[in-house]
């Protein structure tokens, strides 16, 4: 309830803090503009048409379900990904031979291009919600995994030795220690994956699935709808933008407060 | 020796800021006055080969803006860079430089326009010549941007002379470029004040867990975002990229004010009446982006709030904060103070209902309350600047530190 209450009172002096972040953005539609001055409106609408199309696609109600459905694939690949990378991540992490041998397997499921999981992923599970789930879980996997073993090999072996000497109960060393660090080091890859996640459905979806947003792209790009295009763009993206500023990164500075007061 | 030298000079030469803070205040009221008359059909301006409107923006910006940054300059420089007072023969030189400015302008014609040109061309390069070997000489040239702020109006001075005299231009470009030019100067040279001002207050109200800190990223990020609207402005007036820079700039202002969300301190008057400065510099070019982007409001309502509300409000307060401590006096605590930013606020805000509000609401409501607070302001700073300083200390030494 403490927790609550000062997360609250700190929630004004973060959101006017966003202004920052706000004027960053503005210049980079005064960009936007430039280049569409430039290119024409053919090929590079500018912004205010872009978002009128948008608010026209949220008015009429044709752009909700697109984004439900691709907002569910995303999310639901992020979760599995979040939950696995994790884990896994963390297990390897502990034990020194787990780490170097799953170091490699990494390498490969990073290196290997999501649009080769994706080919993989139709053939295995056609053009249901499976291909672009899973392609999701396969591209943020590794991210998560390695942030979660780096927090585990880095942990500090003195400040762990000082718990067993001060003999600290189990359930202290796992809330005052052992979470306050890994947590450090797994949201910045929470926050990374969830960027991959958005970005690789709406791939997914735009080469696999006949709903969703992608699919929508596919949509607007054969009747060469660049306003449409853009306005699917600038959904998505604001999706992200608010999920980030307005979930994640609150979350991620009140489980990194001990920094400051250390 | 000193002593003797001191008591030669006359009060009103004594520190720089003293002439031309009178001059900004009774320059700012005489010109609205002129103005307002004008605007009424009471009067003719002078003829000017630009025009009625040119001459109102020109004394406003040119006549009433420059004159509190040469008396803000003149006074701080020195004390920033830790330099000498300026020479009060130098400092009576710009000053009668200003005056021939105004008399040109009251003359109006093409010799009356050609005798401002000179004179304030002279002014600003006087300027500059008397303070950029004090920035440049500085250890780690901590005051470089004040040496920009001044070369740009330099630049937009010579500009709008040249625009209007030769190339039979309204000047307007370089007008507006130069309240660009005023809103960085005022951006980098509150953040010096506010230091000083919002730390007093919190060391006064015995808080000392919470300090503030004016940190240069925020404020890079506003004046970039200033400088650059001003510079697609001048280029491309009226487009839309400057309208989403205008908005960025607004962003950028409402981004500074987070350093000065330091709890209680800031109701503190002076703290308070900077902190506005910060938001009408926000509503200002917030409101010309939405002018220019969505045709909401006028592009004249918005400058006027950077005008009448962020530069009338800014000057005020600098007036009375280093036109009372470089005398030797505390500044002043009585309600005149704030019913005078008050009366400010509310003539920016009125002015910029334009073209929706009538005219006597939206522009003879907002005149009279800006010659009411200068006037009173020129009443209340007369005695003080008029005499000599009665603490024994000499020309432009501050208070004492406490």
């Amino acid at each position: 309830m403490k927790n609550i209450s000062r997360w609250l009172a700190g929630l004004p002096a973060y959101l006017w803090s966003g202004w920052g972040a706000i004027a960053s953005l503005l210049l980079m539609l005064a960009a936007w503009e430039w280049a569409s001055g430039l290119y024409g409106e053919l090929i590079l609408p500018d912004p205010r048409s872009a978002a009128s199309t948008l608010m026209q696609m949220l008015a009429s109600g044709a752009a909700w379900p697109e984004l439900q459905v691709t907002a569910r694939r995303a999310l639901s690949g992020f979760v599995l990904a979040l939950a696995a990378g994790s884990a896994l991540g963390m297990a390897a992490g502990v034990s020194m031979t787990a780490s170097m041998m799953s170091r490699p397997i990494v390498t490969v499921l990073i290196g290997t291009p999501p649009i080769a999981w994706l080919v993989l992923a139709l053939l295995w599970f056609g053009a249901g919600d499976g291909t672009p789930v899973f392609t999701v879980f396969i591209a943020a996997f590794p991210v998560i995994f390695v942030g979660a073993m780096q927090g585990a090999r880095t942990l500090d072996g003195q400040l762990r030795e000082l718990a067993r000497t001060l003999r600290m109960p189990a359930t202290m060393r796992f809330t005052d220690l052992y979470l306050p660090h890994m947590l450090s080091y797994l949201f910045p890859a929470w926050i990374t994956a969830l960027g991959i996640s958005w970005k690789v459905v709406v791939m997914a979806e735009l080469l696999a699935s006949s709903d969703g947003v992608g699919a929508a792209l596919a949509v607007t790009r054969s009747h060469l709808d660049t306003p449409a295009t853009l306005a699917w763009i600038m959904a998505i993206v604001s999706l992200l933008l608010a999920v980030e500023y307005l979930v994640l990164e609150p979350i991620k500075r009140e489980v990194e407060r001990w920094r400051a007061a250390a | 020796m000193l002593k003797a030298h001191t008591h030669s000079t006359p009060a009103l030469l004594l520190c720089a800021f003293r002439p031309f803070f009178l001059f900004t205040a009774l320059g700012g009221t005489l010109a609205m006055a002129a103005w307002a008359l004008f605007l009424g059909g009471h009067i003719a301006l002078p003829t000017l080969p630009a025009g009625p409107i040119a001459w109102h923006g020109h004394e406003m910006v040119f006549g009433f803006g420059l004159a509190a940054v040469a008396g803000f300059a003149l006074t701080a420089v020195p004390e920033f860079t830790s330099t000498r007072a300026v020479a009060t023969r130098i400092v009576a030189a710009l000053a009668s430089l200003w005056l021939i400015a105004r008399a040109g302008f009251l003359i109006g014609g093409v010799f009356g326009a050609w005798l401002a040109a000179l004179a304030e061309t002279l002014l600003v390069a006087g300027l500059i010549g008397a303070l950029a070997p004090r920035i440049w000489r500085d250890p780690d040239r901590r005051h470089l941007s004040f040496l920009w702020a001044l070369l740009a109006m330099l630049v937009t001075v010579v500009g709008y002379h040249f625009d209007t005299l030769i190339e039979g231009g309204g000047g307007a470009r370089w007008l507006h470029a130069a309240t660009g030019v005023l809103m960085v100067l005022m951006v980098v040279a509150m953040s010096r004040i506010s230091m000083r001002i919002v730390n007093a207050a919190l060391e006064d109200r015995g808080e000392k867990d919470v300090a503030y800190l004016s940190r240069p990223p925020r404020r890079n990020l506003a004046t970039f975002c200033i400088a650059l609207y001003t510079a697609l402005e001048f280029l491309q007036p009226a487009s839309a990229i400057s309208g989403w820079v205008a908005l960025a700039a607004a962003a950028a202002m409402f981004n500074l004010t987070n350093d000065w969300h330091v709890g209680g301190a800031l109701f503190r008057r002076w703290v308070a009446m900077l902190y506005t400065v910060y938001w009408l510099m926000a509503i200002g070019y917030g409101l010309i982006g939405l002018a220019l982007l969505a045709d909401l409001g006028t592009l004249s309502g918005g400058r006027h709030v950077l005008t009448v509300g962020a530069m009338g409000l800014g000057i005020f307060v600098i007036m009375n904060i280093a036109g009372r401590v470089h005398a030797g006096v505390e500044p002043d605590e009585k309600p005149w103070v704030p019913l005078v930013a008050l009366a400010l606020v509310t003539a920016a805000l009125t002015r910029a209902t334009v073209g929706w509000l009538e005219p006597t609401l939206s522009l003879f409501l907002p005149a009279a309350l800006w010659i009411l607070g200068f006037a009173v302001y020129f009443a209340h700073a007369w005695p003080v600047m008029s005499r000599q300083r009665s603490d024994g200390q000499s020309g432009c030494a501050g208070l004492p530190e406490s």
